[in-house]
């Protein structure tokens, strides 16, 4: 096998495993598929371009590429003011959406709906104003650097690993180490007896969109440096998004991290050895094989 | 006049305004007291004590813990004002480790009585104290109810509520479930026992109290009830909404 594929994989998995992590705690707390995140990745690639763009016509030394990498330090500004902002836009449709549904005590077929209805709206909005002509945070050029066994990766796409990496083991730290973490795995397993135990529900839940859309901007910010911004980029990767939580089972952060690396690289060996056009069955193959064999996936566990 | 440990009145309470599965309940339970709840299947017994512990809604009505009023109290702050709650059902968490679910239930107390308060909680259940990592889901029946109660007992509330703990195990667990609970109370804990198995709770409680079609119909010293057969005929028997009403 080709080193290159791997790297690949690698690079592609470890966007897929970022978006599927804020998958993961959403769906583990909010009990349902939440299928405008991959929208939410798409905003917040856009803020944090509309915000790297203004920081750098207003000061143009911050465009000035930082060591090996494409960008100025205005991207990393545009990321920080992109989690915001993003986080911002999670509260606010959930305060104008899902939570009404979720007072009247609506069906999660309701709220999948719901969500439906939230993907189109947030998309159509995004073309609306930006266009669907794709877009770049940089028109810089990288040369990819020799690593191992032939393999080549640019040091964007290094730091997108890294990042991918680091944020893994700090949210895994977060839930299992924190009060606040703590509290989101309490009621992802009972909402009622963790009010009981005094967990404030309500707060722990927009905690749990403030997590998943703060790792939807950074999916998103990662996406659009490495690949692309348009405003169906997040949209196109919805079902390796769910297909990644869904195989690492719901509410494992290492595991959806870890499925989303297995679906880069099974994309990638896909790409190489079957034809790129059935690069897109790849994550269905996986939802499908993972959903009748084991459905909780490869680190869920069966209720006790 | 001393201050009652949990008092409710007129309490309604249900799953739909319309359709109150408890209907009018005005009880009074003294500091310190063992009160049981008992009655047939359907009687509104869970209900009235989900309602006081604000997981049923509450139509009209009062409920007083220590002579505040609680009714608007939202779920999750009854723990810190000592009311403690251990359901029937899904009483712990099973994804979390022994110690999680305890430190879970310390974070609504000041820091710095956290891990004294676990501390005193593994000296009454040493059974916990021995693997704090397990996760939960791995624990026996009895070693379930165990951690259900210590959860509940670690903000050392002023009343202690608990639904049918005694469900689902075996006769020689429940007889140390009881006598845990008779500890628990006569370390100063108020306990209110909702249970079907009326002579296990008879036998450790104070005073009895008997619902019927979600209505207070009789209440007695628990010997006293103990010692009536014509009540354990009414009620207790089957079906003994009917015969009470004939």
């Amino acid at each position: 096998m080709n080193a290159q594929i791997i790297m690949d994989g690698l690079i592609a998995g470890s966007m897929i495993g970022l978006g599927a992590i804020g998958i993961t705690l959403t769906y583990s707390i909010l009990r349902f598929a939440n299928f405008a995140h991959g929208d939410m990745i798409s905003w917040a690639a856009y803020f944090a371009l509309a915000v790297s763009t203004a920081l750098g016509t207003l000061v143009p030394s911050l465009s000035a590429p930082i060591g090996p990498f494409s960008f100025g330090w205005s991207l990393p500004m545009g990321l920080v003011a992109s989690i915001v902002l993003t986080a911002l836009l999670a509260l606010l449709i959930d305060a104008l959406l899902f939570g009404k549904l979720r007072k009247l005590g609506g069906a999660v077929i309701i709220l999948v709906m719901a969500g439906f209805g939230a993907a189109l709206t947030l998309r159509s909005f995004l073309e609306f104003v930006f266009t669907s002509k794709p877009t770049y945070f940089t028109d810089a050029l990288q040369i990819a650097h020799p690593l191992f066994g032939g393999a080549r990766a640019t040091a964007d796409q290094l730091l997108g690993l890294g990042v991918a990496v680091l944020l893994v083991a700090l949210v895994h730290l977060a839930l299992t180490r924190t009060a606040a973490g703590r509290a989101m795995r309490a009621v992802s397993e009972n909402q009622a007896l963790a009010g009981l135990a005094g967990v404030n529900v309500a707060k722990t839940i927009r905690l749990a969109w403030v997590f998943g859309a703060g790792l939807a901007a950074v999916a998103g910010v990662m996406a659009g440096l490495l690949v692309q911004i348009r405003p169906y980029m997040g949209h196109d990767l919805l079902l390796p998004l769910f297909a990644a939580a869904i195989l690492g089972g719901i509410g494992s952060v290492p595991g959806a991290m870890i499925a989303g690396l297995i679906i880069g690289l099974a994309e990638a060996l896909c790409v190489q050895f079957v034809g790129a056009e059935w690069r897109a069955a790849v994550s269905f193959v996986v939802l499908v094989a993972i959903l009748l064999l084991r459905p909780q996936g490869i680190f869920g566990r069966q209720a006790t | 006049m001393t201050v009652p440990a949990l008092q409710t009145t007129g309490l309604v309470a249900g799953y739909e305004r319309d359709l109150p599965i408890v209907r009018g309940i005005d009880l009074t339970v003294a500091a310190g007291e063992f009160v049981a709840i008992l009655g047939p299947n359907g009687a509104g017994k869970s209900t009235y004590v989900k309602a006081i512990a604000g997981t049923v809604p509450t139509f009209e009505g009062r409920v007083l813990l220590g002579g505040q009023d609680i009714t608007d109290t939202p779920l999750h702050q009854r723990c810190g004002k000592g009311l403690g709650f251990v359901p029937q059902t899904e009483n712990i968490f099973t994804s979390l480790s022994i110690a999680e679910n305890l430190q879970l239930a310390t974070d609504v107390l000041p820091r710095a009585l956290r891990a004294q308060r676990v501390g005193k909680v593994y000296a009454m259940f040493p059974d916990l104290a021995g693997r704090p990592r397990l996760r939960a889901g791995q624990l026996s029946g009895g070693q379930r109810q165990m951690l259900a109660v210590a959860r509940a007992l670690i903000v050392e509330p002023q009343v202690l509520i608990l639904d049918e703990p005694s469900a689902g195990l075996s006769p020689k667990i429940v007889g140390s479930v009881f006598t845990m609970l008779k500890a628990i109370n006569k370390a100063g804990v108020t306990i209110l026992l909702v249970e079907q198995n009326v002579k296990a709770a008879l036998s450790v409680a104070d005073r009895g109290v008997i619902l019927v079609e979600g209505e207070l119909r009789h209440e007695d010293k628990a010997a006293a009830l103990t010692n009536n057969p014509l009540l354990a005929e009414l009620y207790l028997g089957a079906p003994p909404a009917r015969k009470a009403k004939a």
